[in-house]
């Protein structure tokens, strides 16, 4: 029922501006599919590390998985100084890929899940928003088209002028208030939309309760439930 | 390589590892090695849980604020019990609540159902307002209620006690003297986390329970002095990740080992443990766990009720 915990060895790891790639050697793991995640823990730990970090892929080549990380303490400071990690996944429930056209929409480290969406989903018009010019930098890895947004500017503008008319699927993936204010102008326009949602988690397979998210009016395990959940259920 | 077949309570397992209370949904992942799977705490009425965020890393280990979240007596009963028993081990419930009426009627109905070997008595959630942990640190309340579930159970009671207590012995003794059949120990030490940035309390739910290998020393402290206290076979747990760990708390006068936060971290860490165990029973020559326990009492500290 759970997938086979791995060791896999990293084969390089990248500034990509603010942000930084940790890129492993796949070694035949399963990759599941976009929006899926990752249980990453460096090996060995350090002791103020002890969970490992819920974090989904980049994208997936047949002898590559990549992930895209916001160095922000110490579990990702030892990620992106490890030989090895330990990986668990795939895990929880992806994208589900609709037909006709497609809106990803990227926000800060939301924007790591999007690279892989968007070699299955060529055609995806494509808008990204960031704080600043240095966390910018990675929308290079998503589409070399990409609409880039920085602060005070928000994502949400471009969105809001492309939605009129627009009849397909928002996919998006981002901080809570901008994947609010996604799920409320599909709403708006009665647009199909998909939420990759973020919660701390402990485990990242249904056993801690720590990653409770509302989804449908309560309280739920956003390991088990999603981390991608249609829009609707999410701000229910 | 020796057997790790143990008998706790007349029950014979084939391992002395299981999981803790709320730290496993086998019905999600699957058993995970367990010999035996204990269940999140049920309670009468479904609860939601706390707020997020509900857990907060620290050094070696975590805090975590759940509160009880479980589906309520019935859904469990109607749903969940069903599903478990399939799973092909046996199941110890663990049973949470307000009042010595509230567990009395949720062991009444799950120790009916014939998957269910144990019921485990929560007296000791820190992560909500009144009932359990307070009963739990009250001697008098811990022995009637543990009295008053005894009698509506035709399966062995176990009381899961708090280490945030005075003196461990006194609630051990008074879950002994109301007839417990094994204790549990330990729940989660109260702990708190602080937010770095808002200099608030970080968990939704404001103070939490420690748990990790951080709380080790502590739970060995209140397994040995349980056990010393009451002779009552004992599910040992707080901070184990190895067959070592586990093996310091059979010594301690554990009977089983639960694994709980270390699942967290590494789904294999049971079938790892067990295999370290039965690894340094046989450099030892114990014929089987059994030989471990409460290897570091005296000859003399240890009740005939062991």
């Amino acid at each position: 029922m759970l997938p086979p915990s791995r060791s896999l060895a990293v084969r390089a790891v990248e500034a990509c501006g603010a942000y930084t790639l940790l890129r492993l050697a796949r070694d035949g793991a399963d990759a599941g599919v976009p929006g899926q995640f990752f249980m990453l823990r460096a090996d060995p730990a350090p002791a103020d590390a002890y969970l490992p970090r819920p974090i989904s892929a980049a994208w997936a080549d047949d002898d590559e998985l990549a992930f895209l990380l916001d160095i922000r303490g110490p579990g990702t400071r030892a990620l992106a100084a490890a030989g090895t990690v330990d990986v668990l996944g795939p895990l929880g429930r992806g994208f589900e890929l609709a037909p006709g056209p497609a809106l990803l929409v990227g926000g800060g480290i939301g924007a790591a899940i999007l690279p892989w969406l968007v070699r299955i989903l060529p055609d995806a018009r494509v808008l990204l928003g960031f704080r600043s010019e240095a966390h910018a930098v990675c929308a290079g890895l998503v589409h070399p088209q990409a609409t880039v947004v920085v602060e005070p500017g928000l994502v949400t503008e471009p969105l809001a002028r492309l939605l009129p008319g627009f009849e397909g699927t928002v996919y998006a993936c981002g901080p809570d208030a901008m994947l609010g204010a996604v799920a409320a102008l599909a709403a708006e326009h009665g647009v199909a939309c998909q939420l990759a949602m973020e919660a701390a988690m402990a485990c990242g397979f249904g056993a801690c309760h720590g990653c409770a998210v509302k989804i449908d009016g309560r309280w739920k395990r956003l390991c088990v439930e999603g981390p991608v959940v249609e829009a609707s259920r999410a701000v229910a | 390589m020796p057997s790790l077949e143990t008998t706790f309570c007349g029950l014979r397992l084939p391992s002395p590892f299981v999981n803790g209370s709320g730290t496993l949904d086998a019905l999600v992942s699957g058993t995970l090695g367990v010999s035996a799977f204990v269940t999140k705490t049920v309670t009468l009425n479904p609860r939601e849980g706390n707020p997020p965020p509900r857990i907060a890393e620290t050094p070696a280990g975590m805090v975590n604020s759940i509160g009880l979240a479980n589906p309520g007596l019935d859904r469990f009963c109607e749903d969940d019990l069903p599903r478990l028993a399939e799973l092909g081990v046996p199941i110890v419930a663990s049973v949470g609540g307000w009042s010595p009426g509230e567990y009395a009627t949720a062991v009444a109905r799950i120790a009916a159902h014939p998957a269910v070997v144990a019921i485990e008595l929560n007296v000791s959630c820190p992560n909500v307002e009144s009932g359990c942990i307070s009963i739990g640190t009250d001697p008098r309340e811990t022995r009637a209620l543990v009295e008053r579930c005894r009698a509506e159970a035709n399966v062995p009671v176990l009381a899961k006690l708090s280490p945030s207590v005075t003196e461990i012995e006194a609630i051990a003794t008074a879950a002994a003297e109301g007839g417990a059949d094994g204790l549990v120990l330990i729940n989660t030490l109260r702990g708190i986390a602080i937010d770095r940035a808002t200099l608030r309390p970080l968990l939704g739910g404001g103070g939490g329970g420690l748990s990790g290998p951080a709380v080790k020393p502590v739970a060995l402290h209140a397994v040995f002095h349980a056990y010393a206290a009451t002779g009552l076979p004992i599910v040992g747990m707080g901070g184990v990740s190895s067959g070592a760990d586990a093996s310091e708390f059979l010594a301690a006068g554990a009977t089983l080992v639960g694994i709980g936060t270390a699942l967290f971290r590494d789904p294999g860490v049971v079938e790892r443990a067990a295999l370290e165990l039965a690894d340094e029973l046989g450099r030892r020559g114990a014929s089987g766990p059994e030989d471990l326990v409460a290897a570091a009492h005296p000859p003399t500290s240890t009740s005939s009720r062991a």
